[in-house]
């Protein structure tokens, strides 16, 4: 994402009002290139990518590298801020400097903030929704949270954007056509509760923008939440989230010229450049740490290279953990510019993974990020010049229709990152770090083996222990027996 | 045995000397460049300092850090390393590397000495390896390492065994012989002997006096660190470092508590690595003036003053004084769930121990090294009561005594 100038008119603009400006468009269902600014924020060309954080950061990435990434905007969920709710006041709030959010996660002061309260992709919580609030899922457990709090959060931490609460029931398999009209009437209540919070700042304060949801259920089953958007809200929203690229088909017109951000969260760059083509403008990635934590480095381009013919398709990203790579000293990607390919080279990412050395994930990252941003130049320029269509029949031709398979270990896994539905399996998310030697060793001179495993000189990033256990245990028992973490240490 | 010739590629230039304790400020030239001592040297074990790309390394100021030969060799392998170039090419540091031998003492119950190395199952796949002073050199060759050690017979400090520690540290000096034989460019890489002797003085003496003898471009003082009582450590380098030559650097080895490395600099050493600053980092843990903090304690979670105050480095600084301004809350949001968590704290620890090592640099060549010992200890315990006895037991034996304003 470059910047581009400031567009002139915004200068006459209140300082906190988002301005998109459809750069480009055709019909609808059709891929569009847009601008997305607001004043003293760096500007968004679309279709473009916001960096996807966790706990305030893109993982892997320190405040100190992530100007590395060329990211311009940021996504954060609520729901990494919040666990000491409803005990406690969460210290976030707590803050009482201007711009508490970005001071408290360091982010750089020109960087667009887009809060949500759900991390993307959103684990399915075991608090279920009910009228006012929505099950969400801390760092120590799931909680709820009200419409209200929501909004009072939003108030206080000064994001650019906020995304209005949407009724989904994560996680469910179908959803009758009753829960469905709850979820139409839960999700207008909820998004006139961010509008009607808005309206209580203070003149002076900056103000943040609604993007309103729009819900993954038939276009008839939230009809009244779309008409009541329509007549009563349109002149007070920035944009929508949609969690279903499917019904940009049926966006209504008067909602046409807003930003659109997906919630519908594609899976590999061929979901992405979909979505694209369906009108889709702002997108958060998830595919992109997923690939990194599994040690897979992106390589693919937009568009896609001449296909030689008879070549078998490429891959999309290349397993840094192979072997293959263990004496290789060319880049990830030839001519790649960002910092891993500039600085280093496989060999050494190679052996990072393998001594299960952070930077060998911080590394990833950076190209990860860097070939995403680049896949999103190569599209918005393919757009420009009218050839997108032909374009992603190429890329789909050249490439892999999905991303290589993980073969290595990842991170450690915390209690918020994983999938709700794995709770049940039985194996081990973070397998033992030690394994016993099976040959007897040999204890010399009566030296007793050191008890204390940290004094080890062995690989002990391992020992970067989850403060909360809460591995292995089934859903309902997480919940009676959370404890706050301090609780105990 | 007579002494070898040996070729250096050092120069110590001394700068200062206080005038009472044994404290020494000087600069080291080696092939990546100059480096001023008393210098503390971060432990990038596996070619990585725990997160931290070469560049963050460089800007908290570090131009010498370590490798382990041992961890190298088997991960990535000689092979590698010798396809790529050495380990400043592997790992894209364009500065100074010493890599440590074995550091066998954390790893003894894998191995078993014999004259002619070191037999251990490899930790990887359990298959039994032999390291020899020459394969450790060759190794180390390999890598590049501007400062390379000796293998060493070590056993613990605390060992009981007086005829076994006679034979570590005899064997010791026989393994020199055959690393120095075996170094195939000591006109660019810098082999340094290791003393051995454990807890006794008469051992580390005599051997002191044969390593001094074979003439090293630098000297390490080894096999302690292990858990012996800290008055025994201080006596240890006190007897080494009045034996050593003037003109060459001195290295503890393993040692890197802040109280200790004031402390053996006024001893007379020159040279620290410990991992213990960037691994306590991935706890949570700070190094501050005050003392450690664990910033996983839930007062912290709502403390939003910087990791330190008036800290230097990048995580500290506000945004103003363009660094991050990064809060002890925010390190207690993300210690031990993410791992850019451990990336700050790793930064500001290290940070901590080479301003520390700067700092009393300049007292050195200002020759105020005693005051800052008083400044020091005054701000790191709030009152002289709560001073650890062997610092000031050390201390009063090179003249400086904490208790008396």
């Amino acid at each position: 994402m470059t910047d581009e100038s400031t567009p002139s008119h915004l200068s006459q603009l209140p300082p906190e009002m988002l301005d998109f400006t459809i750069l480009k468009r055709t019909t609808t269902l059709a891929p569009r290139l847009g601008r997305l600014s607001l004043s003293s924020r760096k500007t968004i060309l679309t279709p473009g990518f916001l960096g996807n954080t966790s706990r305030g950061i893109v993982p892997h990435v320190s405040q100190d590298n992530f100007p590395k990434t060329g990211i311009n905007g940021v996504y954060i969920a609520l729901e990494d801020f919040v666990e000491k709710h409803p005990q406690k006041t969460p210290p976030i709030f707590q803050i009482e400097a201007s711009d508490p959010l970005r001071r408290f996660i360091a982010l750089p002061h020109d960087s667009l903030i887009v809060l949500g309260a759900r991390r993307q992709p959103p684990i399915p919580s075991a608090a279920t929704n009910t009228n006012s609030e929505i099950g969400i899922l801390t760092s120590v457990g799931f909680r709820t949270i009200s419409s209200e709090y929501y909004a009072a959060a939003a108030r206080k931490l000064q994001p650019d954007i906020v995304v209005g609460l949407a009724d989904i029931p994560f996680g469910q398999e179908t959803i009758g056509s009753r829960r469905k009209d709850k979820m139409s009437d839960r999700t207008e209540t909820w998004t006139r509760d961010i509008i009607a919070k808005r309206n209580t700042i203070e003149k002076g304060t900056p103000r943040y923008n609604v993007f309103a949801p729009i819900l993954p259920i038939e276009k008839e089953l939230q009809s009244w939440y779309l008409e009541h958007l329509l007549d009563d809200m349109v002149d007070k929203i920035s944009g929508v989230a949609i969690y279903d690229s499917h019904l940009l088909d049926q966006l209504p017109e008067e909602l046409q010229p807003l930003p659109r951000l997906s919630f519908d969260n594609p899976t590999s760059p061929q979901a992405l450049l979909r979505q694209v083509g369906l009108g889709m403008d702002l997108f958060t990635v998830p595919f992109v740490t997923e690939a990194t934590d599994a040690g897979i480095a992106l390589e693919f381009t937009f568009p896609a290279p001449q296909k030689t013919n008879g070549a078998e398709r490429r891959s999309l990203g290349i397993d840094m953990w192979q072997n293959e790579h263990s004496e290789s000293v060319i880049p990830l990607t030839e001519g790649c510019k960002c910092y891993a390919c500039t600085k280093h080279h496989r060999a050494y990412i190679q052996h990072l993974l393998g001594a299960k050395e952070m930077l060998g994930w911080v590394l990833i990252q950076l190209h990860n990020h860097e070939i995403l941003s680049a896949f999103f130049a190569g599209i918005r320029n393919s757009i420009e010049t009218n050839n997108f269509e032909q374009d992603v029949a190429a890329f789909e031709v050249f490439y892999e229709p999905k991303l290589p398979e993980k073969t290595g270990s990842g991170p450690r896994v915390r209690g918020y990152q994983f999938q709700a539905q794995e709770h049940g399996k039985s194996t081990k998310k973070n397998p033992k770090a030690y394994k016993p030697l099976s040959a007897p060793l040999n204890v010399f001179h009566g030296h007793q083996p050191n008890s204390k495993p940290e004094v080890k000189e062995v690989i002990d990033d391992e020992a970067l222990v989850g403060l909360v256990g809460i591995e292995n245990i089934g859903r309902t028992e997480q919940l009676e027996r959370l404890r706050i973490e301090d609780d105990h240490s | 045995m007579a002494p070898i010739a040996m070729p250096s590629a050092l120069s110590y230039e001394l700068l200062a000397k206080c005038s009472i304790t044994k404290a020494r400020a000087a600069t080291l030239h080696l092939p990546h460049g100059p480096v001023p001592l008393p210098i503390f040297m971060p432990v990038a074990t596996q070619a990585s300092l725990k997160g931290l790309t070469p560049e963050q390394l460089e800007d908290v100021g570090c131009r010498l850090c370590l490798n382990n030969t041992y961890h190298l060799g088997l991960k990535p392998g000689q092979a590698t390393l010798d396809a790529v170039g050495g380990a400043h090419k592997f790992q894209s540091w364009p500065h100074n590397i010493l890599t440590v031998s074995f550091q066998m003492v954390s790893l003894l119950k894998l191995a078993k000495v014999t004259e002619e190395g070191v037999r251990f199952l490899s930790p990887h796949d359990g298959t039994p390896m032999l390291l020899t002073p020459e394969h450790s050199i060759s190794l180390q060759n390999s890598i590049g390492s501007d400062i390379i050690m000796q293998l060493d017979d070590v056993i613990a400090t605390t060992s009981p065994d007086l005829a076994r520690m006679t034979e570590a540290m005899e064997r010791s000096v026989r393994w020199l012989d055959r690393c120095i034989k075996a170094h195939k460019y000591p006109e660019k890489q810098n082999l340094f002997c290791i003393i051995q002797g454990g807890l006794d003085l008469d051992l580390r003496r005599a051997c002191t006096a044969e390593m001094v003898a074979r003439d090293t471009p630098g000297i390490a003082i080894g096999g302690l660190s292990g858990g012996e009582a800290k008055d025994a450590y201080c006596k240890v380098v006190d007897t080494c470092t009045a034996l050593l030559p003037e003109k060459k650097p001195r290295y503890v080895m393993g040692v890197g508590y802040p109280e200790d490395l004031v402390v053996s600099i006024a001893l007379g050493a020159d040279m620290f690595d410990c991992v213990w600053p960037t691994r306590t980092a991935r706890f949570g843990n700070a190094i501050t003036a005050q003392g450690v903090l664990n910033l996983r304690n839930a007062a912290y979670s709502e403390d939003f003053s910087a990791i330190e105050a008036g800290c230097q480095c990048v995580c500290c600084r506000s945004q103003d004084e363009g660094g991050l301004g990064i809060t002890r809350a925010y390190i207690y949001h993300v210690t031990a769930k993410e791992t850019a968590g451990a990336h700050l704290l790793t930064m500001h620890n290290v940070h901590y121990q080479l301003n520390l090592m700067k700092l009393a640099r300049e007292a050195i060549i200002g020759d105020r090294y005693p005051a800052f010992l008083r400044e020091f200890f005054a701000e790191l315990y709030d009152e002289k009561s709560k001073y650890p006895d062997w610092a000031v037991n050390a201390l009063k034996g090179v003249g400086v005594d904490l208790l008396i304003d």
